[in-house]
């Protein structure tokens, strides 16, 4: 087993323990506890917007590459 | 087939043919859209529930309405919690869920791989590669409407997928050998990273978050799918979405990082889940949203890793 092998399999490894340990716990309260969260019951973005920043996002990857 | 899949797995960091380069963007755009469809019909499917409640007073989908309200609060009643927690999802539930589709991308992932290196030919594996993603395509799909058929359409899906990733890793280790087992650990790495983050709310996932993590998803699908209508009419496709340029390889790093910032999202909604005591099924569906994640971010991985190699 060469280095390489050992040392991203080790990684894969201890990350795959740690998720399987820390997803059994629930977040911490100062996640829960928040007026913010995501109300997964609703969307209070219309898709046009998203579309609209979509393309923004997409004009402004095209400009920055006409520049560099 | 050969050089088609080479064009794919160094994702023309050295300067491949434009044929190749649409075959390239194409397990992207793939998971893309099958991302995107699960993303937006999350709420979609909520949006409704929530309209037939207040025409008819009753939903027909207990996903996350009035009923999974029900639920909570039968949870925190003081008989009978063991009984009604064992129906509704619960976190451990959905992390063990995600154990077993994960088992089974890696099992048949592995099929896969060893046939590739078996016979060293591409093209006695494409056929299996891209039955596995037409099939998990199609299951992913009925998966997204039908969240009940979870539990069964989930599993075929993983196998499906597996089959798929096997072929292409075996690809892309074939021209860099060791690449895959270092884009495994930065997806799982990213993965544990990422949770440890959600959980302990040093990352709070907000409206606003999701609306830029949505539009930028989309604002990369919409760049793939240029860029392969292009490439289609003989335009050449968008050169810095494959170039092992400076450019090129910051637009795959900004892509990994949103494919990263979606996780968040997926723990919100399993974590929410739970919260409000969603139906058992949603264990699964949350595990498969979670899945289907984990493979963009893998292959998105890979394609970022093959360019700095190629450089």
């Amino acid at each position: 087993m060469d280095a390489n092998t050992l040392i991203f399999g080790s990684i894969a490894v201890i990350s795959l323990a740690m998720f399987f340990y820390l997803g059994k716990y629930r977040a911490s309260a100062k996640q829960r506890e928040r007026d913010d969260r995501i109300d997964w019951s609703a969307r209070r973005f219309s898709l046009w917007k998203i579309f609209l920043y979509c393309l923004v996002l997409v004009g402004g990857i095209v400009l920055i590459t006409q520049f560099i | 087939m050969c050089q088609e899949n080479t064009g794919k797995s160094t994702h023309q960091a050295s300067g491949t043919k434009d044929g190749e380069r649409s075959n390239g963007l194409g397990a992207h755009f793939y998971y893309f859209c099958l991302y995107l469809v699960n993303h937006l019909h999350r709420e979609t499917e909520v949006m409704s529930n929530h309209k037939a409640l207040e025409m008819f007073g009753r939903s027909g989908n207990p996903t996350l309405n009035a009923q999974t309200f029900a639920n909570s609060s039968q949870v925190s009643a003081p008989s009978g919690i063991q009984a009604v927690a064992s129906q509704t999802m619960t976190l451990e539930g959905t992390v063990n869920k995600t154990g077993i589709l994960l088992a089974l991308v890696v099992l048949s992932a592995s099929w896969t791989w060893r046939m590739f290196f078996e016979t060293g030919d591409p093209s006695a594996v494409m056929p299996i590669a891209f039955g596995g993603a037409i099939v998990g395509f199609i299951l992913a799909l009925v998966t997204l409407f039908k969240k009940h058929w979870s539990g069964t359409t989930a599993p075929i899906y993983a196998v499906a997928e597996g089959l798929f990733l096997g072929a292409i890793s075996g690809i892309f280790e074939m021209q860099y050998p060791g690449i895959v087992i270092q884009a495994v650990a930065l997806t799982l790495g990213t993965l544990a990273s990422l949770l440890f983050l959600y959980k302990t709310g040093i990352i709070k996932p907000t409206e606003n978050f999701r609306l830029m993590i949505v539009s930028a998803t989309m604002g990369i699908g919409l760049l793939y799918l240029v860029s392969i209508l292009m490439t289609m009419f003989g335009a050449g496709g968008i050169g810095f979405i494959h170039s092992n340029g400076l450019f090129g390889i910051g637009f795959s790093l900004f892509v990994v990082a949103i494919a990263a910032l979606n996780l968040v999202l997926d723990f919100d909604f399993i974590e929410q889940g739970s919260e409000m005591g969603a139906p058992k099924y949603m264990e699964w569906f949350g595990a498969f949203s979670l899945m289907v994640t984990l493979i963009w971010l893998y292959l998105e991985i890979l394609r970022l890793l093959a360019k700095l190699r190629s450089r």
